[in-house]
């Protein structure tokens, strides 16, 4: 079927296939490969775009549901050779080991600082709760986030 | 996906029921999709039409006011429900439920309609919906019908729905306004994770009423218990109307211990 969507402020028309999910599109039909597939079912949250201004996982959404839709990914965050304020407090705080978790765990960012724009400990947990980090960095990235929103809780948290 | 199937959006409940109807055998009915399409994925379910149903216009209200009750579409998420002001002054039972679902980006897309017609023992949501005693509207060519929650689990997975039938509306009365409760959920893991048993307790005036998911083929309502009992007797009643298994996630009688715990913790928290 024929979708018209808006990804990373360029409006998209394209045929998709029926029975492919968003994250297939994002990567095959538009080479948007920023976006990475993990475990395909909603676990690891590589794949979190977002979706209308909510953090989804695109790989439990089908490419045709998106038809309409104003998406945000991974490819939208720098500006040339820029980094995003996230992006670029992820590299300081080396919250970024092997890259695979963080283009899902930037996008869970975003959400939640686009609604709280000082966000608690506990609230960027919550939000990153579904973003798997198997290089175990996790305390990297809650440091980013807090020092990026101005709530710099460095000492609370403990390095493992 | 490699398994090919058509996508259908119809956008009138006409045209829904229409397609459900002619699709009763071969067709499967989208809402937010976090079951529907790793189900897929893992050729636990191999559709030929997948239905998506949240363009139909209403699917996504979700509507209370001061008189009435709450009711909800089958399009309304999860997080819709942790969103809403209305939602969380008067019916915060649904959102202690609805915090323990998952993780933040499911819970974006899951829909409270998909996590019971899914009727997983684990579901998080039908515990709120059996203690607030709501009510299924469930629609299809031959009409609609009306059902209370407590009838429509009928086995694992399985649901008094027809086929052809879909759930149009879940409606929670008034009367379950400003009913307290806490929702006990047994994890192997702090982040998202399926349950190992969970209770719920919810206390509205003087009755007292307990849920108990991941420990019988459905998850069960437990009416018998009174202010009078003591904790025990509270505990021996929710043991007596659940029936848990072994499996990978634990044991019958690590379940039945923990429902134990938790019944005794949510006597004294919940008051």
């Amino acid at each position: 079927m024929r979708i018209k969507l808006t990804v990373n402020g360029l409006l998209y028309e394209r045929d998709c296939s029926e029975h492919h999910t968003l994250l297939r599109f994002l990567r095959e039909e538009l080479g948007l490969t920023g976006t990475k597939e993990g475990c395909g079912m909603g676990e690891c949250g590589a794949c979190t775009v977002i979706f209308n201004g909510k953090a989804v996982n695109s790989c439990m959404m089908l490419a045709a549901e998106a038809d309409g839709a104003v998406i945000h990914t991974i490819e939208g965050e720098a500006s040339g050779p820029t980094l995003s304020a996230i992006q670029a407090s992820f590299e300081k705080h080396h919250a970024v080991q092997c890259g695979f978790c963080t283009p899902g765990m930037v996008m869970s960012v975003k959400e939640l600082l686009s609604n709280k724009p000082k966000p608690s400990t506990e609230e960027i947990k919550d939000a990153v709760e579904g973003n798997f980090c198997r290089c175990t960095g996790y305390v990297q990235i809650i440091e980013a986030v807090s020092e990026l929103t101005g709530a710099n809780e460095k000492g609370e948290l403990e390095h493992v | 996906m490699l398994y090919e199937f058509s996508y259908l959006a119809p956008r009138s409940v006409a045209d829904l029921v229409q397609a459900l109807d002619e699709h009763k055998d071969d067709g499967k009915f989208l809402a937010g999709g976090t079951d529907l399409l790793p189900n897929i994925r893992n050729g636990l379910m191999r559709p030929r039409f997948v239905i998506d149903g949240k363009k139909v216009p209403g699917a996504d209200a979700l509507n209370g006011g001061a008189t009435e009750g709450l009711s909800m579409g089958p399009a309304v998420s999860i997080n819709d429900l942790l969103r809403s002001p209305f939602v969380r002054e008067q019916y915060p039972v649904l959102c202690v439920c609805a915090h323990e679902l998952a993780s933040h980006q499911i819970r974006n897309r899951a829909t409270v309609a998909g996590n019971v017609v899914n009727a997983s023992p684990c579901s998080d949501m039908a515990p709120a919906l059996l203690c607030l005693g709501a009510t299924a509207l469930l629609r299809s060519a031959g009409g609609e019908r009306e059902l209370a929650f407590k009838d429509f689990f009928t086995g694992v997975k399985k649901t008094a729905l027809k086929p052809g039938e879909y759930l149009e509306r879940i409606v929670i009365p008034a009367a379950s306004k400003g009913a307290r409760g806490s929702y006990k959920k047994l994890k192997r893991i702090a982040g998202h994770d399926l349950g190992i048993v969970g209770v719920l307790m919810v206390r509205l005036g003087d009755s007292l009423r307990f849920a108990v998911s991941s420990a019988a083929p459905t998850p069960v309502l437990v009416e018998s218990v009174t202010a009078k009992d003591s904790p025990e007797e509270a505990v021996a009643k929710v043991l007596a109307a659940v029936s848990p298994i072994s499996d990978v996630r634990g044991t019958k009688e690590y379940r039945e211990h923990m429902i134990g715990v938790y019944v005794r913790r949510l006597l004294a928290e919940v008051k």
